[in-house]
């Protein structure tokens, strides 16, 4: 329901321009980074699954950023915890 | 050294306007093709025709280099070395490239290297002999991306390179402002690099390429007037940016924007 709704919510905000702002942004960290397609999202599966050992987590919230300041990327990773587990 | 990485993007426009520019500020300035085997900017300079020796003549000392000037037709202190045309990017290295700048920094006060596309020897070779890059682009993506890859290799060349500047070209107004396109900010953003100038896009770069005559000689454009300000900012004067907003802002225009807020920026 929440992707849902994010998705018609950004569709009717979303411009032509942010679009290229967005794509050119990702291209431009996968780029300086020599980074291959597709290794973040294996990155965040293997993350999930760690975290997962330790915290029930709220799936729906949980969320990864791919950013830059100034010409270096970084990674920002947020995972909203319910309760830990027993270990 | 004018640089862009894609090709297409005005880094021969931009050479042959600045040269203009900078050689009506009184500045003595030398123009270098180093597209060598792709000779264009003695055709945006209406030099063609005037052509005998070229840059790589001077290199394997078939001539001097003050025989290889061409100087310009309405600007004394402007001179053109123009590239080879029957020859390929191989013909020079890196190393002549050097000795023959060290010879231009002597004659000019300004010496503006005009890069061919490209990442390859090419570029090597233009970077060899420069202090500082000018690099072009456009706020296409794929322009974006090249322009990037450019400022990599600029970067690993901090010891050479001492100050690398954007001019962001072709720019459409309107269309940045309907956010159908990057803005400036955008673009600066992205890439994080000092902005050197704007140029919006203009027709009468093409008029002005027919005739052999580049805009930043005339008045009355605003491409010209964008060039002179880059020329200005490169003799160290503190220019304004020049404002690309689209004036009308006509009922209509108004009206579409109150129902597409998305347009409101």
């Amino acid at each position: 329901m929440q992707s849902l709704l994010n998705w018609f919510f950004r569709s009717s905000v979303d411009t032509v321009r942010e679009t290229a702002k967005d794509r050119m942004k990702t291209m431009l960290v996968h780029d300086r980074l020599e980074l291959p397609a597709g290794r973040i999202e294996v990155l965040q599966e293997e993350l999930i699954a760690v975290v997962s050992r330790y915290f029930e987590l709220d799936r729906d919230l949980t969320k990864f950023d791919l950013n830059q300041v100034e010409r270096k990327a970084s990674f920002v990773a947020n995972f909203p915890l319910l309760r830990s587990k027993e270990c | 050294m004018i640089t862009s990485g894609k090709g297409g993007v005005g880094k021969t426009t931009a050479s042959a306007n600045l040269g203009v520019a900078l050689a009506n500020t009184g500045a003595s300035v030398a123009l270098v093709d180093m597209d060598i085997g792709l000779r264009n900017l003695d055709i945006l300079m209406g030099l063609e025709n005037r052509v005998v020796y070229n840059l790589v003549d001077v290199v394997e000392e078939r001539c001097k280099l003050r025989q290889a000037l061409v100087k310009d037709k309405r600007l004394p202190n402007l001179s053109l070395l123009p590239a080879a045309q029957t020859r390929d990017k191989t013909a020079v290295d890196a190393d002549q490239m050097k000795k023959l700048c060290e010879e231009l920094k002597e004659l000019f006060e300004f010496v503006l290297i005009d890069s061919p596309a490209g990442i390859e020897s090419g570029f090597q070779n233009a970077v060899a002999g420069a202090e500082e890059a000018i690099v072009i682009t456009t706020p296409e993506m794929s322009a974006v991306r090249d322009a990037d890859r450019i400022i990599g290799l600029l970067e690993a060349r901090k010891d050479e390179i001492k100050e690398y500047r954007l001019v962001l070209n072709r720019i459409r107004p309107s269309m940045v402002k309907n956010n159908d396109m990057m803005s400036v900010d955008d673009v600066l953003e992205i890439l994080s690099v000092k902005l050197l100038g704007v140029v919006p896009e203009d027709e009468e770069i093409i008029t002005s390429t027919n005739k052999g005559e580049p805009v930043s000689g005339t008045d009355n454009t605003r491409s010209g007037l964008a060039f002179r300000n880059i020329a200005r900012r490169l003799r160290g004067e503190d220019v304004p940016f020049m404002d690309l907003d689209p004036q009308q802002s006509t009922w209509f225009s108004r009206i579409t924007k109150f129902f597409n807020p998305a347009a409101r920026v």
